[in-house]
């Protein structure tokens, strides 16, 4: 997962477990960028009585480097607060619930707004109507015109915010890639998939049917950038006050909001950060990063793909070119390049989306890029790597197809732009986890306007 | 009903010299009762309303007693050195009091 259920502390606390971040220029809207962090994930739609919600008690932050010091220059906060219309039923809703307001609705939730500026803190709105989990066609019938789109919220300056469920877009095989690193497409490579006689096979999308709760906040460019810094840093982070108390019925928080998960490039703290350091690198900020760079120069994955995906035929190495650069001990400064700090000006003709030497994990956005129309020549879900620079790593939209990307980026596709002696494996061309690439199921797929992210899935037409 | 460990407590920290108040151990933990940790000598640390931005916290060593309309959570990170933390609200402030953090300590048993 791109960051679902990524470190051994996060994972026992949904709420406040940061899923994706996305930042793109908005396709529809190009002199905005739209910002969107998921968290609460692996949401099966029929999930009542309780159905899912954000945290009350927890701190969700959207932030923006625009200056390139991987510190926060605008963070918008994000805070929460259920209502309960008739607390003495146990229902979510006690009929049909046919506007954001509707009585039926028993369990509402509310947030506030707030930017943190070099000017002080600024509270943009507040009450702001949380849309209703998708319960299913008789709770919420009509969901999105009568709960979802009216659930996008105008704050001002050309801004609009929606927090609320949404249906997962993030796809990923997730039961295979976990299952000793198998990529089903080609698990006729995999060491222990043809030890036990696995053909290959197309993939299977995990997170088909799922939801996730999605925080989207639109902002024009203009607000989000300074002069001379088109590229901005984007990341998410999540924190609880230092102190809880279990007193009967009332918990009680206290002391200061301390971080307890982060996310800027996907993938990261899943497949990059080792398990003992994954708690600590939720806890930890970008500006710190350089105490993690060995993980991004020397990942494990580049050593465990030659390994794991050894011969395409007798004496025939799959990575034997990958083999040789892990082999010799080299540095990926590819991969610390593209992850750490952006790609400098010079390497691929017309693009960066460097922001400094300050090595930090953030997803970096060049604002001055375009977004790519989906019908265009160069569009492509795989981004980048694929000769598309609106898409990942320079920000990533909703689509990109992140686990293909970083796989073959781990894999070493673009290395020659550090060495151009270097030769990717010809076999990189098939590593994905669903072939043809974008084959991946995705029943309510995105929408083409701002929130973006698809219908929520509901609880009655549930896929199991 | 407390229990006896509570109650000793409470007799304990009732008979602190340096607290304007009574202080109870459930005071301690939450109420405004325990108020009387502000009238102690504190230094303020890197309280962050905020993990944004640190320019918005607010250190709590020159709030009265009256402005802590919620709970106060204490925490003796080192009883031997004396060295405790005040949750408030969204501020926190560290002490370094030896004679309050062994008082506390022996409430605790």
């Amino acid at each position: 997962m791109s960051s679902h259920r990524e470190a051994p502390e996060i994972s026992k606390d949904p709420v406040a477990d940061s899923t994706d971040v996305y930042a793109f220029v908005s396709p529809d809207k190009p002199d905005t960028v739209t910002l969107i962090a998921n968290y609460v994930p692996l949401q099966e739609p029929a999930g009542g009585p309780n159905f899912y919600e954000f945290g009350d008690d927890v701190l969700y932050e959207i932030h923006v480097d625009n200056n390139g010091d991987a510190v926060a220059d605008i963070s918008y906060q994000f805070r929460f607060q259920t209502k309960l219309t008739t607390p003495s039923s146990f229902l979510y809703n006690t009929g049909p619930i046919s506007s954001l307001s509707d009585p039926n609705w028993n369990s509402k939730q509310f947030y506030s707004v707030t930017q943190v500026d070099r000017s002080g803190t600024h509270v943009l709105a507040s009450d702001l109507a949380c849309p209703p989990c998708n319960v299913g066609v008789l709770s919420t019938p009509d969901y999105e015109a009568k709960l979802g789109q009216p659930a996008v919220h105008s704050l001002g300056n050309d801004m609009q915010v929606f927090a609320g469920q949404r249906a997962e877009e993030f796809y990923v095989d997730l039961g295979s890639i976990f299952d000793l690193g198998n990529l089903r497409p080609i698990q006729e490579l995999n060491a222990f998939a043809k030890a036990a006689g696995l053909a290959a096979m197309p993939g299977v999308n995990a997170t088909n049917g799922l939801n996730v709760h999605s925080i989207a906040i639109q902002v024009p460019i203009s607000a989000l950038t300074i002069s001379g810094h088109p590229t901005i840093g984007v990341w998410t982070t999540a924190s609880r006050q230092r102190a809880r108390v279990f007193d009967g019925a009332e918990n009680i928080f206290s002391g200061p909001w301390t971080q307890v998960s982060r996310l800027g490039n996907p993938l990261i703290n899943e497949v990059i950060i080792p398990l003992g350091e994954k708690d600590h690198w939720n806890r930890s900020q970008p500006v710190h990063d350089k105490q993690f760079a060995t993980y991004y120069a020397h990942p494990e994955l580049a050593a465990l793909l030659p390994v794991l995906y050894p011969f395409l035929a007798p004496g025939k190495p799959v990575f034997p070119d990958l083999a040789a650069l892990v082999a010799a001990g080299t540095a990926r400064a590819d991969l610390e390049a593209i992850l750490l700090t952006g790609i400098p000006s010079g390497l691929i003709p017309g693009f960066t989306n460097f922001t400094g030497a300050v090595q930090a994990d953030m997803l970096r956005l060049n604002t001055t890029i375009p977004p790519t129309s989906t019908s265009a020549k160069n569009y492509s879900i795989l981004g980048l790597i694929a000769g598309d620079p609106g898409g990942f790593p320079n920000g990533r939209r909703v689509a990109d197809d992140v686990v293909t990307i970083e796989l073959r980026a781990v894999a070493g596709v673009v290395y020659n732009l550090i060495d151009p002696k270097y030769v990717p494996d010809a076999a990189i061309a098939d590593v994905s986890d669903f072939l043809p690439v974008g084959s991946a199921t995705i029943t309510n797929g995105p929408l083409a306007a701002f929130p973006y992210l698809g219908v929520p899935y509901d609880g009655y037409d549930q896929k199991f | 009903m407390p229990s006896q460990d509570a109650t000793r407590a409470s007799a304990e920290l009732a008979a602190a010299p340096t607290e304007p108040g009574r202080l109870s151990r459930r005071s301690m933990l939450r109420g405004a009762a325990a108020a009387g940790a502000a009238g102690l000598a504190v230094t303020a640390i890197g309280s962050a309303a905020s993990p944004a931005l640190a320019a918005t916290s607010q250190p709590l060593a020159q709030d009265s007693p009256q402005s802590h309309a919620g709970p106060i959570v204490v925490h003796v990170r080192d009883a031997k050195s004396g060295d405790i933390e005040v949750f408030s609200g969204t501020s926190e402030v560290r002490l370094r009091d030896t004679d309050l953090a062994a008082r506390i300590a022996r409430a605790a048993g």
